[in-house]
């Protein structure tokens, strides 16, 4: 029976509406893992300063040599200041103040500002080349688990090959060949870190075919467009979740790192790109090298627990 | 028994090895053509902001290189190339790549030893404490810890490395010098922030993992069967445990070696300053070096196919279950 | 006399969990008589198994605990005496073997490595005359080319075999007592009458005292001397078997007794007890079978009973007879 679209997708959502009862379940599994809510609660703050963030900080472009090199809140240092004319170097003390409460760098610019866009950048980085790899894997993981064959051989032998290369190589490969924009970069992750996400949803699909609740719901005279909306679509959502937020700290890292060797957007600011020009600087601003560097970490953190919580709300073995 | 078994085993997978090498070829040369900018531009540009005459040298490269012939023969010549032992040219260094890479891998194999070395050594044994003490709070401290190893970015924890004990604490100031001995107490002392820098990560991987594989087999049968044999508590774990819980260990820590380990290397290498392949990779995207950046990219990935294949038969060698079926 | 070889009294092993605290075994008193076979009958989840591993102290010990008891051997008590004094026992003086062969070896060691290792460890032999000692073992065990097996893994050997490689394991060292837990339940009815003839013949050649757990009344009856029928972590009913089958106290084992298939009549219905076995975290208060109990009184539900002695070697705990 060929079912037009919009009563389709009409079904699905009804199916997903009536499912609230299941999402309530794993939400409250969820909530027990105290880090785990952690996590998303510092995701969401993250979300809510890369959105409105902006509004409120400085213009993180504005380069002002005469505040050059402002330390954050709270700290006092020594800057020693080269004077043409005489020939000396004289020491002022420099404290950081309420105008740029997380300092300034090498260029004046407010250190607050520049986190705050960055925070704009990973997130939107995370966010669609994670999509690309997790539709990527998908696609090739499910249509080799059905199409099985000569077509599940050639893909998984195409993933054996993509798989081969070290990500961060290839990555680095691709990007010097083809230039460091920010779209080619967010392209190129997804293109090369899909492969894990392929074997696991294939894997995934194989097993759920042959489980026994498939083979029940056949026997019972299900067809299989049912079975595959109404039994195995839900299961393996559940495995794509985990899987995404999981991705989404090693996607982050790597644009982070990309940025830090050189090959980033350069005309993004973006935390890498940051952490790059704090590390030449240690000696006089060492907070520029700190404070992205922190919010990597917090945020990779963040979604590490919150992946860690919501495979073991998922996984009905566990008792959470 | 299961000898000639192993060996059919083993040629199995060679062929296959092959295959997947031709495949990473293949793609490589795809990549190097499909790009904006072919190998010689990027020589060309280097030249020409140096101030030298353009248009004869791209004559003379169209012409050595064959980049006027069909994409084909371009790649039978690019295969041949390398197996012939022909990596290019890097004009940047002024040498045979092929030779830059061998004066140049044994830094980047030091570091990933002895950062493998520290981690895997003290990841297991941390790995078996925690699964042995599982629920209590050591326990959970180290889990808690491994999550922050895992998460903590490696670059800027050698960034932050440097800047506490070499700017701050005013230790670890050494560089390394190719000129003294691998192993000279110098070189060693310079090595040890960035095997922590490299070794971290991996380390709280093999926290994670090896409590996890413990965990899974300190609930089987065979464990009370061990206990009810009288056996010390200490070989019930090390010896019974151990050896179920090191099989599928061993095939996830190989894997890691491509998805963390070389890209660990590579940053720790530039940050540290040591001058391995990462390091003279880093050196030729900037200087547009093309062919190093290629043959770094295709080294890498070889080693990656050479550790998986002996991975692969060791833990098909290791496994008796798989072994005599 | 007497002659206990092993004498275990109000044994208390609970289970200390974040959902409350089981009471797995909850007051168990039995005593096993040398050379003889004492079954621990009852329905899954009664605490014969924890019974038995309690002996040697073989259960998780961050949830489990003795709380109470005495278990007697020899000169000391099991429950209170050292990890290295236990461990001395283990293998050696008492000896355990596992319901499911499958998973109770380990599959990454041979067949011969396990049971040497045993041998060794107890046992003041050298390799060499421990490798024989093994090989003596597994044929006497009924395993054909004993010296071949040796060097196999437990994943080619059949259920059967594995099961006697298990028992051959156990008697290695010659122990004194042999603890059983449910060693037929997990395998088809021909191995299963193997495995209770290698019994029946420990018991004739090697005077074995044993330890049989089961909840199968038709093995009790074809291989116990004694039974003690266990119930909510509580022994229930002690008599010779032969006793307990013909003159039941307790009815709870006169319903076990009636849930046998009686082979003489073609049709009706199997019969059952009704109901199903209590929640060891809340056991029913007074006598834990009250609620399934046809002969339920008043009493039963607000008392536990005592033990009463029906006669020298038959007693019970039910309100019937107090």
């Amino acid at each position: 029976m060929t079912e037009m679209l919009p009563d389709k997708v009409r079904r699905i959502s009804q199916h997903l509406r009536s499912n609230t009862r299941l999402i309530n379940y794993y939400w409250q599994r969820t909530k027990r893992n105290k880090l785990a809510v952690c996590g998303l609660a510092f995701i969401i703050f993250l979300v809510a300063l890369a959105l409105i963030g902006p509004f409120f900080t400085l213009d993180p472009t504005v380069a002002n040599f005469e505040k050059k090199n402002m330390p954050p809140l709270g700290f006092t240092i020594e800057q020693s200041i080269y004077n043409i004319e005489t020939d000396e170097y004289t020491t002022k003390e420099i404290s950081g103040t309420w105008e740029h409460p997380l300092g300034t760098d090498s260029k004046g610019r407010d250190m607050l500002a520049m986190i705050v866009s960055g925070a704009r950048v990973s997130l939107l980085v995370g966010l669609i080349a994670t999509g690309i790899a997790i539709i990527l894997g998908t696609i090739i993981g499910v249509l080799s688990a059905y199409l099985g064959g000569w077509v599940d051989n050639a893909l998984m032998r195409f993933t054996d090959i993509m798989m081969t290369f070290p990500f961060f190589l290839l990555l680095v490969l691709i990007i010097f060949i083809f230039g460091p924009s920010l779209a080619f970069i967010v392209l190129a992750i997804g293109l090369t870190g899909w492969t894990g996400i392929a074997r696991l949803i294939r894997s995934e699909s194989l097993s759920l075919r042959t489980r026994e609740f498939i083979v029940a719901a056949k026997a019972l005279g299900a067809s299989d467009n049912r079975v595959i909306f109404h039994h195995l679509i839900p299961n393996v959502i559940s495995l794509i979740i985990v899987i995404a937020t999981l991705s989404i700290p090693g996607v982050i890292l790597a644009e982070a790192a990309l940025s830090f060797i050189g090959l980033g957007d350069p005309t993004v600011p973006s935390w890498g790109i940051i952490l790059e020009a704090g590390q030449y600087s240690l000696n006089t601003a060492w907070w520029v090298a700190v404070e992205p560097g922190i919010m990597l970490f917090l945020t990779v953190l963040a979604f590490n627990f919150l992946g860690d919580g919501l495979r073991d709300a998922f996984d009905p073995k566990s008792n959470v | 028994m299961g000898k000639s078994w192993l060996r059919d085993y083993i040629i199995k997978r060679l062929i296959y090895t092959v295959i997947i090498a031709f495949g990473i070829l293949t793609i490589t040369f795809i990549l190097v053509r499909v790009g904006p900018s072919s190998p010689a531009d990027k020589y060309l540009a280097n030249l020409a902001a140096r101030g030298q005459d353009v248009a004869q040298v791209r004559a003379a490269i169209e012409a050595r290189y064959g980049l006027d012939k069909p994409i084909y023969e371009q790649y039978i010549n690019y295969l041949g190339n390398l197996f012939q032992g022909n990596w290019g040219w890097s004009f940047s260094t002024s040498m045979p790549v092929i030779e830059l890479i061998e004066t140049h891998w044994i830094y980047s194999f030091q570091l990933i030893l002895l950062s493998s070395l520290f981690a895997a050594f003290l990841g297991i044994l941390i790995g078996i404490y925690s699964a042995v003490k599982q629920y209590t709070k050591t326990d959970y401290a180290f889990t808690f810890l491994s999550f922050i190893g895992i998460s903590i970015p490696n670059f800027w924890l050698g960034v932050m490395l440097i800047l506490i004990f070499s700017v701050k604490l005013g230790l670890f100031k050494t560089y390394y010098d190719t000129t003294l001995p691998l192993f000279s107490l110098d070189n060693l002392k310079a090595l040890v922030l960035p095997v922590i820098t490299l070794g971290t990560g991996m380390l709280a991987g093999y926290v994670r993992y090896t409590r996890s594989a413990m965990l899974d087999n300190l609930r089987k049968a065979f464990v009370t069967t061990a206990r009810a044999k009288g056996l010390p508590e200490r070989t019930v774990i090390g010896k019974h445990v151990f050896r179920n819980a090191m099989l599928p260990l061993i095939t996830i820590i190989m894997f890691d070696l491509g998805s963390i380990v070389f890209g660990g290397a590579y940053l720790t290498e530039i940050i540290f300053g040591i001058p391995g392949l990462g390091q003279i990779s880093f050196n030729a995207i900037f200087a547009n070096d093309y062919p190093v950046v290629v043959a770094v990219t295709l080294i890498g990935t070889f080693i990656v196919l050479l550790v998986n294949l002996v991975t692969d038969v060791t833990y098909t060698y290791l496994d008796p279950r798989i072994r005599y079926d | 006399m007497n002659n206990a070889i092993l004498k275990v009294s109000d044994l208390k092993t609970y289970f200390f969990t974040s959902r409350g605290i089981v009471k797995a075994v909850d007051g168990v008193d039995f005593e096993l008589r040398r050379g003889e076979c004492l079954c621990l009958v009852g329905e899954s989840g009664c605490g014969k198994t924890v019974t038995a591993l309690s002996i040697l102290r073989l259960f998780d010990s961050p949830p489990g605990k003795i709380v109470c008891g005495k278990i007697s051997y020899d000169t000391l008590n099991l429950t209170k005496c050292s990890s290295k004094q236990l461990r001395q026992i283990r293998g050696k003086d008492i000896a355990m073997v596992f319901q499911e062969a499958q998973s109770a070896l380990n599959p990454v060691l041979t067949i011969g490595d396990q049971i040497i290792e045993q041998i060794k460890l107890h046992l003041p032999l050298d390799h060499i005359m421990a490798r024989d000692r093994a090989i003596t073992l597994l044929s006497e065990m009924g395993i054909p080319s004993a010296e071949r097996v040796m060097s196999y893994y437990p994943h080619q050997l059949s259920g059967g075999m594995k099961q006697r490689v298990l028992i051959a394991m156990s008697l290695s060292c010659d122990p004194q007592i042999l603890i059983a837990d449910e060693p037929t339940t997990a395998v088809d009815v021909t191995i299963k009458a193997q495995i209770l003839d290698i019994f029946r013949e420990l018991k004739a050649k090697r005077q074995m005292s044993t330890l049989f757990i089961t909840h199968d009344l038709a093995v009790v009856a074809e291989i116990g001397d004694r039974a003690t029928v266990m119930y909510g972590g509580k022994d229930v009913e002690t008599a010779s078997v032969s006793e307990i089958i013909s003159n039941p106290k307790h009815p709870y084992t006169s319903g076990l007794i009636d849930c046998l298939p009686d082979t003489s009549k073609s049709t009706g219905r199997l019969a059952s007890i009704p109901g199903t076995t209590p929640n060891p975290i809340q056991m029913p208060q007074g006598c834990a079978f009250h609620p399934r109990c046809p002969k339920v009184m008043k009493i039963c539900s607000r008392q536990e009973p005592p033990e009463t002695t029906i006669s020298k070697e038959h007693k019970v705990s039910c309100h019937l007879y107090t």
